[in-house]
């Protein structure tokens, strides 16, 4: 049967436009502007979904975006909220979290189980017995989980913005829109936002039967859509509230990331459920549910109803279903006494039967739905008279008993909040600068006082910013507590649902209590109250009086849960957004990729690991790389280094002061290593230091350190007040190294420079042209054999290349990857930062203490190597082969360094070396190693063992005369 | 010798199907294949790299400008132009960043004159990326790739915005195109191609794009 109203004033439907869905296999109609769940009731379907752990019925609670019991899929869009999610044509629904369907759920079986899943099952469950874990994992994984994933989802491009305002103001119910309206009048560029899909917030639905709200909404809204100050974004979220002031509105579409210069919460409440037996029924609902279905979308919630109340808002509600031609059976007024407000002296009018000093103590079901409410008068202690219950028949139950702030973000912006009794909920008790809170979030709960309370916020953050604006008077709080102190009631067939999301009943809090988590924050981890989807918003303050009650204490002293963004769900396509994952090219990239470079990440850079060649396998093509390199002349891209200049009168002393080396006494013209500590006298870097003039010198860093080497000497430099100037050129210069034997011919061909061993020596460093390109050369032996680092700039980079590979063409020429020079440098027993060594390794464990000068005046890291030398390190990098005859699987870094059958150590670099025809590998070993002729196993994935033994460094080429080659 | 230079984004362009002038030495588009109106109403992105550089820091920096005659921005993070449409922004209290127009000379006479070494004045190699936003939803692109509110920067402002672009830190001043709302941004040249394709790419959404070198500059319409 349709449950459709005739028109409705102000309804969010067109019933011009009419969509076709369905619904598990059944066809409906409903109109464009309805929710899902709107169109479904309409349509007189009443179980709209399962629950979470019992699979009980479930319908309607809030329509305000907290009904995560009627979540629906869509094709690959899963967990759609019903009471939210607009209805679109021929939609193809079905309710999450069923077996079989909402109707005939075969998982309902578990609702008959309840008395075996106790509260805290999942942590019972994998404490013991241990065996039987892989049966409840088997199992959790089978049943929970919400909705479908559809794994063949195309992208759904989601970018994200950012915007700016003046004020943003979050809520666009009657006291936001004055906010908006006076801090707008006064200047501010204001952006208000709502979840809703339009603006009016409370005016579009608790109207009282009065025609009132929507005359006054109208007013508001004409003021709001003309201001041109006054940006609006319904459909918009809010969900979480950042330092600064970056607030992330989440909408259909995107997330913005919005900096306000001043923030307006008006996020209004959250209407709470009371908690009695069968408090989940589907027909039992909050008060402004039901004024939703009625006023918003023109549905007939129930046809006769029993009101619960402990304020006047259930009065008013009452009223609306009767101008609704909606049935109210009864008024059940949880206070024992006449409020006095107009609603409730209308509703006697009406001749409603009021019921004082009563509660319901259970709602009784009819198949699915509501059929009937037990209602018993309370005793003095607030607990119902069982005794003298009354049952009343109804096909709904409406629950007005109180509110709960939506106060997450003000939570967030950093507002301390503060229990105030005489409201009965949580209040600001201070704002950060900058941040207002209005209306009933604030405590502020008549419409005129709203309202009032809104102009005062926008004029105040109008001030704040500057725009001229006359003080407002404070609005003060609401004299009668709006929520009822404790509508909570026990039952003994309990199912007196306090979080509907986790299926959490009255006795499953009493008993996590009970068991030791009595402190809210455990309370909610252990009983995962507040966990589910809806975060709490209508179970967080019914746990919070319970847990008082319990504990015989106030809610101010149990206190909230943390309240982190987001606060309600977001899309995961909306938080990936756009990906930004910046990567970096040398200018020789086009070059690399002519020769057929296969590309490796080394930190954000992308370099080549080794370049193709036709017929030939990877590990082929590197020894060919190193091949080259030992035999003729190849050419490697090092324009990743880190690359800075530093010059002025203190440039010696500067670099003294940062590396452990010495360099005052460095000739101009020529290099040294440099190696680089942090206070802790671990190694973080090293680099080559060229002088190049008494007061200049050009350094370079390790591809991933030169940031971080940057901001560090920069930061050390404003605290010794050095009279320097650093520079970092790790992009404007391009480099490569020319390395082999015959490095010297091709660029002899390109350059006037003087490249005799006599005047360009080895360790040596010169200025001049090479063809034709400004260069600055460093004769370096990273890889072993006679070698010119070149660093250009970047945009003659290409031109560079050119010229030494049309020059070295005759003479064999060869680009070399990355792994060609690791197995170069590892045949030096040269060491790479970051792969042979770690977070801990000092100049002593990496045995490079050689490039360490203790008798310095000070270096940085120098105090905590004093100590470090009077210990006996733990480990040592040193040199290490395997017997030539290894075959089939071989060690590789990282693998464990075994002796006596324990660990000592651990490989950091392995290569098979064609030079030596053996593997070699640096590792660290134990001092007994060491001690004990150098013999050690390395223990391998699988657990098998191979011998190796220490071997002195270097292992190829131990005098360095092909480096040095004719110095 | 008369050494090619070559842009950081030489290759992106190169796939454009460009018409190739040549500006200071480095290869540039004159034009790109197809109609570049519409992007250029949209959104245009372009490629300015050929622009001639140089950077100064130090304590005696702005005097030493001030000595070659340059007039120097009196505060950090601003800009004022330099003779033939060039720019000098001031990044700190000593540090500045310059930028010849096609036609000017003054970041090679800095150049030159650093050469004998100065007291005080350091000189900073610079080779930065050079692109061009221009068109009227160029706003729509940076707030998808930028914190900063541009939009407080107007036609008149003389702001220098150092930030963070789409994960990359670039420099960033207003510089409007024949009434079209327009930014200049420098980069990092390695970051430059990174930086291309993301701009590229979002302007693409908004019916823009990249653009060749010669509808902004004139010097580089000229066809190689």
């Amino acid at each position: 049967m349709s449950a459709r109203l005739p028109l409705v004033a102000g309804e969010w439907i067109d019933r011009s436009k009419k969509f076709g869905f369905d619904f598990e296999s059944e066809r409906f109609q409903g109109f464009a502007g309805d929710t899902v769940s709107s169109a479904l009731l309409a349509a007189g379907v009443r179980v709209l979904g399962r629950s979470f752990k019992y699979h009980r019925a479930r319908s309607v609670l809030s329509m305000a975006n907290h009904d995560v019991n009627a979540m629906f899929q869509d094709g690959a869009r899963l967990n759609l909220r019903g009471d939210v999610e607009p209805l679109r044509d021929r939609m193809v629904l079905a309710a999450v979290n069923t077996f079989g369907g909402v109707r005939r759920d075969r998982a309902r079986i578990f609702d008959k189980l309840s008395a075996v899943l106790p509260v805290g099952f999942y942590y019972k469950a994998f404490h013991t017995p241990k065996a039987w874990f892989p049966f409840w994992e088997r199992m959790f994984r089978r049943v929970t989980g919400l909705g479908e994933l559809d794994f063949s989802t195309p992208h759904i491009r989601t970018p994200k913005r950012y915007d700016f305002c003046d004020v943003l103001v979050v809520g666009a119910g009657p006291s936001g829109l004055c906010a908006s309206l006076a801090a707008a009048d006064a200047g501010a560029k204001v952006v208000l936002v709502d979840e809703n899909a339009r603006i009016g917030g409370s005016l579009t639905y608790q109207r009282g039967g009065s025609d009132d709200p929507a005359a006054q909404l109208r007013n508001l809204a004409s003021g709001i859509s003309a201001h041109p100050n006054i940006s609006v974004r319904t459909g918009t979220l809010a969900a979480g509230c950042y330092a600064d002031n970056w607030v992330a509105l989440v909408d259909a579409e995107r997330m913005t990331k919005i900096r306000a210069r001043a923030i307006i919460v008006a996020s209004g409440v959250c209407e709470q459920p009371a908690v009695f037996h069968n408090n989940d029924v589907p027909g039992v609902m909050l008060a402004s549910a039901a004024q939703r279905l009625i006023y918003r979308y023109a549905v007939r919630p129930m046809q006769s109803a029993v009101v619960l109340t402990g304020n006047q808002d259930g009065y008013a509600a009452a009223l609306d279903l009767i101008a609704n031609g909606i049935r109210v059976e009864a008024v059940v007024d949880l206070r024992r006494t006449d409020g006095g407000s107009a609603e409730e002296a209308r509703v006697t009018e009406a001749g409603i039967r009021t019921l004082r000093g009563h509660c319901i103590y259970e709602a009784r079901a009819s198949g699915s739905m509501v059929g009937a409410a037990v209602i018993c008068p309370l005793l003095t202690g607030g607990e119902a008279d069982a005794s003298r219950s009354e049952t009343v028949r109804c096909d709904g139950v409406l629950m007005s008993v109180g509110y709960a702030p939506a106060a997450a973000l003000l939570h967030q912006a950093g507002a301390a909040m503060r229990f105030d009794v005489q409201v009965g909920q949580f209040v600001p008790a201070s704002l950060p600068g900058g941040v207002f809170a209005v209306g009933r979030v604030n405590g502020v709960y008549a419409l005129e006082d709203r309202q009032r309370d809104g102009s005062r916020a926008g004029l105040e953050a109008a001030k704040y910013l500057g725009f001229p604006a006359s003080a407002a008077p404070v609005v003060v709080r609401a004299a009668v507590a709006p929520s009822h102190p404790y509508p909570i009631f026990d039952h003994p067939q309990a199912k007196n649902f306090v979080d509907f999301d986790e299926d959490l009943q009255l006795k499953d809090l009493a008993n996590a209590v009970q068991e030791g988590f009595d402190n809210i924050e455990l309370l909610k981890r252990y009983a995962t109250i507040g966990m589910g989807p809806s975060q709490g918003k209508h179970s967080n303050m019914n746990a919070i009086r319970v847990l008082a009650k319990l504990l015989g204490t106030t809610p101010g002293e149990v206190g909230t849960t943390t309240s982190r963004p987001f606060f309600h769900p977001v899309p995961m396509s909306h938080l990936a957004g756009r990906g930004f994952a910046p990567y970096r090219l040398t200018p020789l990239h086009s070059r690399h990729e002519r020769a057929g470079a296969v590309f490796m990440q080394a930190g954000i850079w992308l370099r080549p690991e080794f370049y193709m060649t036709r017929g030939k396998t990877r590990l082929e093509a590197v020894r060919e790389e190193a091949a080259a390199v030992r035999t003729g002349v190849g050419i490697i891209d090092v324009g990743t280094l880190g690359k800075m200049e530093i010059s002025g009168p203190d440039a010696a002393t500067f670099l003294e002061r940062i590396y452990t080396g010495r360099f005052a006494n460095m000739k101009v013209g020529m290099t040294r290593y440099a190696l680089m500590l942090d206070d802790a006298g671990v190694i973080i870097d090293d680099g080559v230091v060229a002088r190049l003039g008494e007061q200049r010198f050009y350094f370079t860093t390790t591809t991933t350190g030169s940031a971080n080497v940057y901001r560090e000497m920069t930061r050390l430099n404003t605290m010794w007040g050095m009279e320097v100037g650093i520079v970092n050129v790790t992009g404007a210069y391009a480099a490569v190294n020319l390395a082999g034997p015959r490095a010297r011919d091709p660029l002899a061909g390109v350059t006037n420079l003087d490249l005799s061993a006599e005047a360009f020596p080895y360790l040596g460093v010169r200025e001049a042209e090479i063809a034709g390109v400004p260069a600055r050369l460093l004769r370096a032996g990273f890889v072993g054999e006679l070698g010119y680092e070149i660093h250009v700039p970047a945009d003659r980079a290409c031109a560079l290349w050119d010229a030494l590979m049309e020059a070295g063409g005759v003479h064999g020429i060869r680009p070399f990857g990355v792994e060609a020079q690791r197995l170069l440098r590892l045949e030096k027993g040269h060491i790479i930062i970051g792969q042979d060594t770690d977070g801990l390794t000092t100049p002593l464990e990496a045995a490079v203490d050689w490039a360490v000068k203790m008798d310095k005046p000070y270096f940085v890291g120098q105090r905590s190597l004093k100590i470090v030398q009077r210990k006996n390190p733990k480990a040592k990098l040193v040199g290490f082969t395997l017997d030539s005859a290894t075959e089939g699987k071989v060690p590789r870094e990282c693998h464990l360094v075994i002796r006596d059958g324990k660990i000592a150590g651990r490989v950091t670099s392995i290569a098979w070396s064609p030079a030596m025809e053996k593997y070699l590998g640096l590792a660290f070993a134990s001092p007994e190693i060491i001690a004990n002729g150098g013999g050690f196993f390395i223990r391998m994935d699988g657990g098998q063992m191979v011998p190796a033994r220490i071997a002195k460094t270097p292992f190829y080429d131990p005098a360095g005369d092909r480096q040095k080659l004719g110095a | 010798m008369n050494v090619k230079r070559t842009s950081p984004l030489h290759d992106q362009v190169a796939t454009l199907n460009p018409r190739w002038g040549r500006v200071r030495g480095m290869r540039m588009a004159a034009a790109l294949a197809g109609d570049e109106t519409v992007a250029r109403e949209s959104v245009a992105v372009v490629d300015l790299s050929c622009l001639d550089k140089a950077g100064v820091k130090g304590p005696e920096a702005a005097p030493w400008l001030e000595g070659l005659g340059i007039v120097v921005p009196a505060q950090a993070n601003a800009w004022t132009g330099l003779p033939g449409s060039g720019v000098i922004a001031r990044l700190g209290r000593g540090e500045f960043f310059l930028e010849d127009g096609a036609a000017g000379d003054t970041a090679g006479r800095v150049r030159d004159a650093l050469g004998a070494g100065i007291a005080g004045v350091y000189p900073v190699t610079r080779q930065d990326a050079g692109i061009a936003l221009v068109g009227r939803r160029v706003n729509e692109l940076l707030v998808q790739t930028c914190n900063v509110n541009f939009q407080e920067l107007d036609s008149e402002s003389r702001t220098v915005v150092m930030t963070m672009m789409a994960g990359v830190a670039v420099l960033v001043i207003r510089q409007d195109h024949q009434n079209l709302p327009g930014f200049r941004i420098w980069c990092d040249p390695t970051y430059a191609p990174y930086l291309w394709e993301t701009l590229t790419g979002i302007a693409a959404e908004l019916d823009g794009g990249p653009i060749g070198t010669g509808r902004l500059l004139s010097q580089a319409a000229k066809l190689e």
